[in-house]
């Protein structure tokens, strides 16, 4: 037999809620198969089994907050010689996050009984609505002083329901929730963007887009190349507000904001990111998706940032602004990389010719930067960015 | 004239169920409220009505309870009445619920003027006649209810001695040996009731194919086969063509009957709005061709500010309670609170013949007329336990629900009861079809044991698909 515990989650992370059992009470595990879901403030992580065997017991249900170290469940032999679960411990239903808002005590469900007032509902039709999820205010009833007759509730719930849903927020977006409400209370944000030429995005198509070993090089890498090489110009926005003084920071932890399915957001760090080449740089991002898609990423990914990237959010966004992570005082967005007619020069004769185009965006801290200076920042950005020699960096 | 008025939130004309009900029910919201009252408040229900007739029927009741006496051992020599002691009893009834109700108006501050009141134009009310002839009084609202009195019948000169009404009738201080009552409605059937068991030797006449023909007919037909096992000849499609006043009474002529020969004729072929005098001119009230006053579902006339409730309303049943409840809809449609207008189709019926019959919602003749298809079920008291302690297995529970699409049954429609206290057992299956229940739902509760509405569940229980006792 087996206990599993909760492991350490990394620093500063001292409990973690349990979202999800991958595995039923009797279920056969197998070595580091995933086990169990757990949340904490930082990150939503699978965790594995540590031993094959028999799930025998769960010890702490889905929702349960449990600390470091707590005994979440135990496994079994295979073999049988344990005895074998004859009813789960804790086999709670998976509660489903969205709940009619009848359901729960909700502004909705106290409206629809005080504001009815005079108005005569058998209580069959007020079941009939109440479990169709229909607004008793929102039936026109055809019965004398069009009441609402049993047949009218049955027509209005098959037609749908018409209560407000209320939805449960996950720990990741309450942990977005918390994050954005924090930082617009602390920062007060500016945004600049400008527009760049990004004929360097032809370049790389033109020589393909992996590094010599293979890795994916995708335009977020390139940017963020460029990017961080302005900041050694700029590194007034690599930094972080202290009372009165201004920290500058002469590494460079780069964040990518990543969205969450169905809602919220991570923004996995890459450290050090000051002297890497476009290979480096597209091999440290390719392991952090890896590993965001995997669930693996660990506290220590998620901590450190100094500045943070948001790649274009879908294929035609022009720019979006982010909120800034805090403590940092500047995020970088990059838009879409368009193709777009560009002005040419050659002797002396202007021509336009098929070229790309891309808008870059920069929300700062106001307390400490200011228009001018994102704008130039900006425009440095988009100058390294084409002074990117794709071919000999890849 | 106006500023010699006096002014008030409503007048009521009439003081019966429907006028005293919106006298009390307005004031109660505060508003100020004059009664105009003819005679006496309280109207036909009280003095002419609903409660000497029950009282009487009460009267038959305690009879058969003696009469019943010795099947539970007990030793009794035949009983004899002294009616006048009856008709005592009763007058006492009457003026204790008189003085209550007189008592009831006072305390809530309403000005209770004596006389026939008529509207005029304008909303100003005159008082015609009585202690307070020649007041004038002006409502920003006025309710008509005025009531209705009983219909009679050419060549029927009512005397109070041979050719009587229901106002006579319950008025008497003794009992005929014979009687003939003409109309089989349900205030004909509960003379005829009360006089059979009573001693009197009655006959119905009835011009209609069965009597009570509002009802559901098996309910009716309960009643019909007791009373013909009680004696009370019932003629049926029956045209009174006149009669000849005897030496003891009259002869009752029937076309293509044999003659009926008895000491009393007890007209009961309805009752007529009693609207003569009521509207003076240009009030914009709208009366339909037989004098009824003609209101919406919230009681409102065709005139601004004048509503009709109770006996005088146009289409409307004739009950007391009907009266109540439309007086509601009129005050709060004054106060200009939501309300929901009667639900005609679905208001409760009693008749306190023996046996009893209550009703609600449709009968399954109507309810087929309206293009329901249905599932009914029906249970006898003789199996009701309660039933067989009281003597009294008289008597079927029937329920109709409209059939689903399976084929179950599903909402219901109608709830008519025949038997023993059928009339305080009603109001279950009243909500029921009120609330719109479906079989299974009703059934789902649960009825005390052991009791007359017993039989009520178990025809749920039937209908939900499986019944305890009944199949």
């Amino acid at each position: 037999m087996a206990d599993v515990t909760l492991p350490s989650l990394g620093e500063s992370v001292t409990e973690g809620i349990i979202t999800r059992w991958m595995k039923n009470v009797g279920d056969v595990v197998e070595r580091d198969e995933p086990l169990f879901e757990i949340s904490t403030d930082k990150v939503d992580s699978e965790l594995p089994s540590p031993a094959a065997g028999v799930l025998l017991k769960i010890l702490a249900n889905e929702g349960d907050t449990v600390g470091v170290g707590a005994v979440v469940a135990v496994i079994g032999e295979l073999d049988g010689s344990t005895n074998a679960p004859t009813a789960p411990v804790a086999d709670a239903p998976a509660s489903s996050p969205i709940q009619a808002a009848a359901t729960a005590p909700s502004a909705t469900t106290s409206a629809s009984a005080s504001t009815d007032k005079g108005l005569v509902v058998s209580p069959v039709v007020r079941r009939i609505l109440d479990g169709g999820g229909v607004d008793v205010r929102a039936v026109q009833g055809t019965g004398p002083g069009g009441s609402i007759t049993r047949r009218d509730a049955e027509a209005a719930v098959a037609n749908g329901p018409t209560d407000d849903v209320s939805i449960a927020l996950t720990p990741g977006m309450r942990r977005m929730a918390q994050h954005m409400v924090d930082s617009v209370r602390t920062s007060p944000h500016g945004f600049v963007a400008v527009e760049v030429d990004a004929s360097v995005f032809m370049e790389l198509d033109a020589v393909g887009r992996t590094t010599t070993d293979g890795t994916p090089i995708n335009d977020e890498a390139l940017v963020a190349l460029a990017a961080v090489r302005a900041l050694a110009e700029f590194d007034f926005f690599n930094a972080t507000v202290a009372g009165d003084d201004l920290i500058i920071h002469r590494t460079i932890n780069l964040g990518f904001v990543r969205s969450l399915r169905p809602a919220g957001m991570l923004v996995p760090v890459v450290h050090a990111a000051g002297g890497l080449t476009l290979r480096a740089m597209a091999q440290r991002l390719h392991e952090l998706s890896a590993h965001v898609e995997s669930r693996q990423l660990t506290t220590d990914d998620l901590l450190g940032g100094t500045f943070s990237l948001l790649a274009a959010p879908t294929p035609s966004t022009l720019v979006a602004m982010p909120l800034l992570i805090q403590p940092n005082v500047a995020a970088l967005s990059v838009g879409a990389v368009r193709h777009a007619p560009v002005v040419v020069e050659r002797d002396g004769v202007e021509t336009v010719e098929p070229g790309r185009r891309l808008v870059l965006g920069l929300s700062f801290d106001h307390r400490v930067a200011d228009p001018v200076s994102a704008a130039k920042y900006l425009e440095r950005v988009g100058e390294l960015l084409a002074a990117i020699d794709v071919n000999a960096e890849r | 004239m106006a500023s010699e008025s006096k002014q008030f939130d409503v007048v009521v004309i009439g003081g019966g169920p429907g006028g005293y009900a919106a006298a009390l029910y307005a004031a109660a919201a505060g508003l100020s409220v004059a009664l105009i009252e003819r005679d006496k408040v309280g109207g036909t229900c009280l003095h002419r009505g609903c409660i000497p007739a029950k009282e009487f029927l009460e009267t038959a009741h305690v009879l058969r309870t003696i009469e019943h006496a010795g099947a539970f051992g007990f030793t009794t020599s035949t009983p004899t009445v002294d009616f006048a002691v009856s008709q005592n009893r009763k007058n006492e009834v009457v003026d204790q619920l008189h003085k209550g109700l007189s008592g009831l108006l006072k305390g809530r501050k309403i000005e209770v003027l004596e006389g026939t009141g008529r509207l005029d134009a304008n909303n100003s009310v005159s008082v015609l006649d009585g202690v307070d002839a020649g007041a004038t009084l002006y409502g920003k609202n006025v309710i008509l209810a005025s009531g209705s009195v009983p219909r009679t019948l050419p060549g029927f000169e009512v005397d109070g001695t041979i050719i009587l009404t229901s106002d006579e009738f319950l008025a008497l201080s003794a009992l005929p040996a014979s009687a003939a009552v003409i109309g089989g409605g349900a205030i004909g059937c509960e003379f005829a009731s009360m006089l059979s068991d009573m001693g009197s030797k009655v006959t119905i006449v009835e011009g209609l194919p069965s009597i009570l023909a509002g009802c559901d007919t098996e309910v009716a037909s309960v009643v019909q086969r007791s009373f013909k096992k009680r004696g009370i000849d019932i003629v049926t499609n029956a045209k009174v063509t006149g009669h000849t006043p005897t030496k003891s009474g009259t002869t009752l002529h029937l076309d293509g009957v044999d003659e009926v020969e008895v000491e009393m004729v007890i007209v009961s072929v309805g009752r007529r709005p009693r609207t003569e005098g009521l509207l003076g001119e240009a009030t914009g009230v709208e009366l339909d061709e037989r004098g009824f006053v003609v209101a919406d579902e919230y009681m409102r006339t065709a005139a601004p500010n004048v509503f009709a409730v109770g006996d005088v309303v146009a289409g409307t049943p004739q009950l007391a309670h009907v009266g109540f409840a439309e007086a509601i809809v009129a005050i709060k449609t004054i106060l200009g609170e939501v309300t929901v207008p009667v639900n005609y189709d679905r208001v409760p019926w009693a008749i306190y013949t023996n046996p009893e019959v209550a009703f609600c919602g449709l009968t399954e003749a109507a309810a087929k007329e309206r293009g329901y298809s249905v599932v009914v079920k029906k249970d006898p008291f003789a199996g009701n336990g309660r039933a067989r302690i009281i003597g009294d297995t008289e008597g079927v529970v029937k329920i109709i629900a409209e059939k689903n699409a399976d084929g179950t049954a599903g909402q219901l429609l109608g709830v008519h009861m025949a038997g023993p206290w059928v009339t305080e057992q009603l109001g279950a299956g009243y909500f029921a079809v009120n609330w719109e229940a479906t079989a299974s739902e009703a059934a789902a509760l649960i009825q005390p044991h052991p009791s007359l509405s017993e039989t009520f569940g178990e025809t749920l229980l039937a209908l939900a698909g499986r019944g305890l006792h009944v199949g």
